[in-house]
């Protein structure tokens, strides 16, 4: 579905402004790139990014530089106001993630499949228009319910800068996350002055949503076992009841903590140990340029 | 056009919309990077008063009562779990829950906007839902307006002497149409259409997001209805120990 989506989405995006062998070839090659880990792609599995990022091998540098620099290109992305600065810096930056991280490139596909379907939907949105006439000068245009649905060359350019804004925008965001792992992430928010009660609570949840996605898929295994799923009706019973007692269970769970966390002179601060890991040069080297690359094209691309 | 040739047409969008439901379709985040910079400025803004209200809250609670902070650490947690986990939908659809409904009529509001925002940070960081920039307006729809409609319509349905069951479902229900209607908002304000203007555009994305939110909205009320119903069966003490936190966090 994803595939068929990217495909009408580019179709709409490019069409009256590339020849038909270039546009078709244009739709249906990105369109072909998802179909590849059609069928592979699993939900509830737990968090695929949080192994990712830990397997990575730019999980070795420092994560507040790792997090200012992806911020910051993040910002710059979407301040953009041509298309081509955002589309080089994904195509960077999933260099960077594929050939320094050693991230697994049928991961990084998988992963880019989930913003792809909510960015294609509203590039279709952003992309066709309903007009009681039809439009002179429109790109593409079909009769709808006694008025005209129409893409003109305004909404392609528009819809093309948005798409680009956000794709170079995903690379920044998965650089970040496919590279550092969430308690390095934590611990950097901590020292940017974030309040302790956020960071404690974050870390704690981070800490528990393992133990209750372990406990959930137990459940549903169990629940599963006994046809607990057959039917739509039973189906939704069976998950209320599972939630239900999750979180029951997550709170006697809590309670036990809590009790051994008092048992070892708990006082309301958690104290979390981190291994210091310094900024390295060639770390500097490959932000730094991507950052001044990227205002010299915000700047001077207007 | 023939009356049998509409139906034919009428027939077939139908069929269209249902079976062209894309493959993810999980609670509305924002991706990242799909706002200007001056709506993620302002929706951002729009969340911090509650925001602060929450940290301070749930600071003052987390000072009287240490061990408040390990249950509202284990409800953010569940309610990331819930909202990466399947569920159960009729459009064959892959659907989350956004919990952040479950969580307003178990926690209150204040704790819920705060684990709604740490709930949001890690969805982005570890699953790919939703984005940074666009962390503002997510927070907004997902874990203000939704779960603020969804504690008002439930304390007044108590109030009333409406059923208990029959209140949660309606409230979670509504709740999740309002972050999606809020969301489709958010999305018409920052491209309104060019030929209608906001109200058009937000025509459109309501259009798009409906055929698989509205059915999503429904199983979320049923399951919330039914989460409430079993905790009462399973956790009474701990649900007592909430109501209380809950009591403190609202003074």
């Amino acid at each position: 579905m994803t595939a068929l989506l990217t495909a009408i989405a580019l179709l709409s995006l490019f069409a009256g402004r590339l020849a038909p062998i270039p546009l078709a070839a244009s739709c249906l090659l990105p369109a072909a790139l998802f179909l590849l880990p059609a069928g592979r792609h699993r939900h509830g599995g737990g968090p695929v990014m949080d192994a990712c990022a830990r397997r990575s091998r730019l999980s070795r540098e420092n994560a507040g530089v790792k997090a200012a620099g992806s911020l910051l290109l993040l910002v710059l992305c979407i301040c953009s106001g041509s298309p081509w600065p955002p589309l080089l810096l994904f195509c960077f930056l999933s260099g960077v993630t594929l050939l320094w991280g050693k991230t697994r490139p049928h991961d990084y596909l998988s992963l880019l499949t989930l913003p792809a379907v909510f960015l294609l939907l509203s590039a279709l949105t952003l992309l066709w228009d309903f007009f009681p006439e039809r439009p002179a000068g429109a790109a593409l245009s079909v009769p709808f319910f006694g008025g005209w649905l129409a893409v003109l060359p305004a909404s392609q350019e528009l819809a093309g800068l948005v798409l680009a804004r956000a794709v170079g925008a995903v690379g920044c965001l998965y650089f970040l996350s496919l590279s550092t792992p969430l308690p390095e992430l934590l611990h950097a928010a901590r020292r940017a002055h974030v309040p302790a009660v956020v960071t404690s609570l974050a870390v704690l949840i981070y800490r528990y949503l393992f133990l209750l996605l372990d406990a959930a898929r137990t459940r549903r295994d169990a629940a599963d076992s006994r046809l607990g799923y057959r039917g739509l009706r039973r189906s939704l019973r069976t998950t209320g009841l599972v939630y239900g007692n999750l979180l029951a269970h997550g709170f006697r769970r809590a309670g036990a903590c809590y009790d051994a966390m008092e048992s070892r002179c708990f006082t309301g601060e958690i104290a979390f140990l981190t291994r210091p890991k310094p900024v390295t040069a060639r770390l500097l080297l490959l932000l730094l340029p991507a950052v001044a690359a990227m205002l010299a094209g915000v700047l001077l691309l207007r | 056009m023939t009356a049998r040739e509409k139906k034919f047409l009428c027939l077939s969008t139908v069929i269209a919309a249902v079976l062209c439901v894309p493959g993810a379709a999980f609670a509305m985040h924002i991706m990242e990077g799909y706002l200007p910079p001056a709506y993620c400025v302002a929706w951002g803004a729009l969340c911090l008063p509650f925001l602060a209200a929450g940290v301070i809250s749930i600071r003052r609670l987390t000072r009287e009562r240490r061990k408040s902070l390990l249950l509202l650490a284990m409800a953010g947690a569940f309610v990331f779990v819930i909202s990466s986990l399947k569920i159960p939908s009729v459009t064959g659809s892959c659907s989350h829950m956004t919990g952040t409904g479950l969580g307003a009529i178990l926690f209150g509001v204040p704790a819920t906007s705060v684990l709604g925002v740490i709930v949001l940070v890690f969805q982005a960081l570890l699953l790919a839902h939703g984005g940074l920039t666009t962390l503002g307006a997510n927070a907004f729809s997902m874990a203000i307006a939704g779960p603020l409609l969804t504690w008002a319509l439930y304390r007044a349905g108590l109030r009333l002497r409406v059923p208990k069951l029959a209140v949660v479902f309606v409230s979670a229900m509504l709740g999740d149409l309002l972050t999606y209607c809020v969301t489709s908002l958010q999305l018409a304000l920052a491209y309104p259409s060019p030929s209608g203007g906001v109200a058009a555009s937000a025509l459109e994305f309501l259009a798009v997001f409906a055929p698989t939110q509205l059915p999503l909205a429904v199983i979320e009320g049923i399951i919330t209805m039914l989460v409430v119903m079993g905790l009462e069966s399973v956790a009474k003490p701990e649900l007592r120990e909430l109501e209380r936190a809950r009591r403190r966090l609202t003074e």
